[in-house]
């Protein structure tokens, strides 16, 4: 059994063929760096996505702290991972980084802050 | 040395030029460094730099730590209004709120990126309702500010942009999201396709634009229109779209027209200064770098035209040599942009190109010819596609032997 399989890893798009039997893979071909190939297969066996969204932040100069899970969830997982995020609320400062919640919707995933975000004022 | 743009090229260029010893001022309008990347929180910057999938923020803050490490002079909420160029000084008044800043530099780099074409230069009919946005308005609403433009959402365009906001929108809560586009397929990125549109059931209508917004105060919905290979209207296809909101994403471009007020000669396909393989503009000592230049989908490749701007610098600065004649660089019949414009400085460093097809290709040769046609280098290229902006060295002893170089894709 063959599939194609489109890289989101970056803008590329690297269309890359995952070949496998018997549920073990036998050949990976067409990525464009090791991070497509990581992925290709994955994406075969378990497809998994890196959630980005925003948390509210109090004391900050902005209202929204950008977050991400700090490695990829299951597929199926991605919109109870936002869903688990709404309600949370955090003060700066806040370290790019820092975990934000830990083992997110189950996943044993963190989510971490994407930026420093420092207290209005100080 | 004045940088004017505070995102990843901007920072990118102050820190090799800082490093290098020079004194270094970066004005950037907005209340803080870092440019369109602080609000685009996906993941995916850095693949080529870094070998790592960074966030925008992570990415920009690599070079924001940078510019504090180096200690490099910066300001911010503060907006280039003009520049002046003499014979080796120039001019730039900014203002903020201190009020106005003066500021006489030996080398300027430009670094103010791009913006959003609105619907105003697309033609669309109707009134203009509250809830008539740009794409990039809404990531800045929902992503900085935490605020939902509305609850049914049609988005204008099947770029990148808009399908990363069209995601965002539905998991932060958005009711609806439908996407319509002229194009018979996405124009952005198979990734976004892949992991934004279809990983989500995303419903969207190739072949179709807005033809009418309708709504008094408020947008009350838009009459969509199919449209046929050359996006003209086919009449009697119009239906009503209810919808609250209406997000256009439909194009970016180089904001280049402080450059061509001051005389920079402007590339009609690019829409950003001519620049050289130092990435120099026709104004000698002015540079152009990142999405000024042309839109970059790699913002790896935006910081590599501001690294090379750099070495520009401190050649134009120390008075190296030009060539008696500059070799002009273009692109072919099959190819819709290239940059740079031409290959001005004499040395032995080899030419950074990047272009953009007009062509979707498999294993496609790229073909450099001579002024007279006759080949000069050829490389192959897994895939083309007009999607993605293409990097191309081409060897200087090459350059140097033809009189000028047409690049095609074969
Ligand atoms: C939605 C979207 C998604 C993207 N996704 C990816 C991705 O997944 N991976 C990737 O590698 N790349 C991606 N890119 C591309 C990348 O973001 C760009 O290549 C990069 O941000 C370009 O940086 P820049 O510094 O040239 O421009 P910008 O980041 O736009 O910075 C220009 C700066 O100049 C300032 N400025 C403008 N005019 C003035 C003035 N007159 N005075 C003072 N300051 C001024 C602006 O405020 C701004 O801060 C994406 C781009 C967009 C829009
Ligand atoms: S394989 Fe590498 S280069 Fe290709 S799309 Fe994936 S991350 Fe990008």
């Amino acid at each position: 059994m063959q599939s194609e399989v489109i890289c989101v890893r970056c803008p590329k798009g690297c269309k890359v063929k995952v070949a496998f039997e018997g549920g073990s893979v036998t050949s990976v071909e067409g990525y464009g760096c090791l991070l497509g190939r990581e992925y290709a297969v994955q994406e075969v066996v378990n497809p998994q996505r890196i959630v980005s969204t925003t948390v509210r932040v109090l004391k900050a100069p902005y209202q929204r702290l950008p977050v991400r899970t700090s490695r990829p969830v299951p597929k199926d997982k991605v919109r109870e991972v936002v869903k688990a995020l709404a309600g949370v609320t955090v003060e700066a400062p806040v370290k790019r980084g820092e975990v934000i919640v830990k083992n997110v919707a189950g996943t044993s995933v963190d989510v971490i802050a994407e930026r420093d975000l420092e207290s209005e004022g100080g | 040395m004045v940088v004017i743009g505070g995102g990843p090229s901007g920072l990118a260029a102050s820190v090799k030029l800082e490093e290098k010893g020079y004194d270094v001022t970066i004005l950037e309008s907005e209340r803080e460094l870092g440019g369109i990347l602080m609000q685009c929180i996906h993941d995916g910057f850095g693949t080529k730099l870094f070998n790592e999938a960074f966030s925008g923020p992570e990415f920009a803050c690599k070079f924001i730590d940078r510019v504090r490490d180096l200690d490099v002079e910066y300001f911010t909420n503060t907006f280039v209004k003009s520049v002046k160029v003499g014979s080796s000084l120039k001019e730039v008044v900014a203002l903020n709120r201190q009020g106005v800043l003066k500021l006489s530099c030996r080398a300027i780099v430009f670094a103010t990126g791009c913006r959003e074409r609105t619907p105003f230069e697309i033609k669309v009919g109707g009134t203009r309702p509250a809830g008539v946005y740009t794409a990039g308005m809404v990531q800045r609403l929902v992503n900085v500010y935490g605020v939902l433009p509305g609850k049914k959402v049609l988005i204008v365009g099947g770029g990148d942009v808009g399908m990363i906001v069209a995601r965002h929108l539905l998991l932060e809560g958005v009711e609806e999201v439908t996407i319509v586009f002229p194009e018979a397929w996405f124009a952005g990125l198979a990734r976004n396709v892949q992991q934004c549109v279809l990983d989500f059931g995303i419903p969207f209508k190739p072949r179709t634009v807005v033809k009418e917004i309708v709504g008094k105060e408020r947008v009350d919905g838009a009459v969509l229109v199919n449209v046929d290979e050359q996006w003209k209207p086919i009449e009697g296809t119009e239906v009503f779209h209810p919808c609250d909101t209406i997000i256009f994403s439909v194009g970016l471009i180089p904001n280049s027209s402080q450059l061509e007020e001051m005389g920079a000669e402007i590339d009609p396909r690019t829409r950003g200064p001519v620049v050289n393989e130092y990435f120099e503009t026709s104004l000698k000592g002015v540079f152009a770098v990142g999405n000024l230049v042309t839109v970059f989908d790699y913002v790896d490749d935006a910081v590599e035209t501001a690294f090379l701007a750099a070495e520009g610098v401190e050649k134009y600065l120390q008075g190296e040599e030009r060539r008696e004649k500059p070799t002009p660089l273009s692109p072919g019949k099959y190819l819709r942009l290239m940059v740079p414009h031409r290959v001005e400085w004499a040395d032995g460093r080899d030419v950074v190109a990047f272009f953009r097809s007009s062509v979707e290709k498999e294993n496609c040769w790229i073909v450099a010819k001579d002024g007279s046609g006759g080949e000069i280098f050829r490389t192959l290229k897994r895939y083309v596609r007009p999607t993605l902006l293409e990097r191309l060295e081409i060897h200087r002893d090459l350059v140097d032997k033809a009189g000028r170089v047409v690049v095609d894709a074969e």
